[in-house]
């Protein structure tokens, strides 16, 4: 974790831009934030002033997503475990494993999206992908837990480049974010 | 605010200024806040304890009473980044312990201020 903690913060300080008060006016003064995370793993920058308190949530400068350590998604499954090729019907031995983990997280919501690697089209890739993630979800709905959002992102948030048989598997994925 | 109120928190204000004063820092050199509670029950502030607050929109914002200082930080999906937004009390509704503890207690629940 620690380790993560600082690959992650390595990976930011490439994003912030050398030093640029020049042309935005005087410093009228200095905050030393520290960081918060939050019960999902998502940091915070917090400041006490005394008698005042600080916080807001920190993002990634390019994507303005919170920067968060995973420790929240409750559950990532390979979608090949799942679903055949092409297809948003669930195996019978994906069911099954489902039912199971929703049965068992406890968690007051889940949110479920669904992603795919890049081959075929990016379009065809966000369909297929919104279809796994709404099979997904009736599962959950079956068992009776809650569903606050079902999306499928296509291809567009790999978790490893394309680039071979193993990282496009990889990104092959359904990931639940249980909200507790 | 009550005449009462107001003078009790000036009292507090002044104090802490006086004490800045006599201590002889710069406030150049010193940061306007920082990521220590400076309390006499300081702590790091990566220990803060939270709660939820649910907002008028029904969206949840992380909740902290530090005892002098509140905090408040929006709970966003750690993978997709959307607020969440889940009916888990009516807006308004503060669910679960916002109260980090230590020796200070909280000054409102406190009757001070």
């Amino acid at each position: 974790m620690a380790h993560a903690v600082r690959f992650l913060a390595i990976g930011l300080l490439a994003f912030v831009p050398q030093f640029a008060a020049a042309q935005s006016g005087a410093i009228s003064g200095r905050v030393q934030p520290g960081i918060w995370i939050d019960p999902d793993g998502c940091m915070h920058w917090v400041a006490d002033g005394g008698l005042e308190g600080y916080m807001e949530g920190r993002v990634n400068p390019q994507t303005g997503m919170p920067v968060c350590m995973r420790v929240n998604t409750c559950a990532v499954t390979n979608s090949d475990v799942l679903f055949a090729t092409d297809s948003a019907h669930l195996t019978a031995n994906g069911r099954a494993q489902l039912e199971q983990f929703f049965r068992s997280a406890g968690a007051f919501a889940y949110a479920i999206y669904g992603h795919t690697d890049a081959r075929a089209s990016d379009e065809y890739n966000i369909r297929l992908s919104q279809a796994r993630a709404e099979s997904v979800a009736n599962v959950a709905r079956g068992v009776g837990a809650r569903v606050a959002r079902e999306i499928g992102y296509g291809e567009r948030r790999p978790i490893a480049p394309n680039d071979s048989a193993s990282n496009m598997q990889r990104n092959r994925r359904v990931e639940i974010v249980c909200y507790r | 605010m009550k005449w009462a109120i107001m003078r009790q928190r000036y009292l507090a204000i002044a104090l802490i200024g006086g004490a800045t004063v006599l201590s002889g820092c710069s406030s150049l050199d010193r940061p306007i806040a920082s990521n220590r509670d400076r309390g006499f029950d300081a702590k790091d502030l990566s220990q803060l304890q939270a709660a939820i607050y649910v907002d008028p929109d029904g969206c949840h914002i992380w909740m902290i009473d530090d005892g002098a200082e509140g905090y408040w930080s929006r709970r966003r999906d750690p993978v997709s980044g959307l607020p969440v937004c889940t009916a888990v009390a009516p807006p308004n509704s503060v669910v679960g312990d916002y109260a980090t503890g230590g020796v200070v207690p909280d000054i409102r629940s406190a009757g001070l201020f």
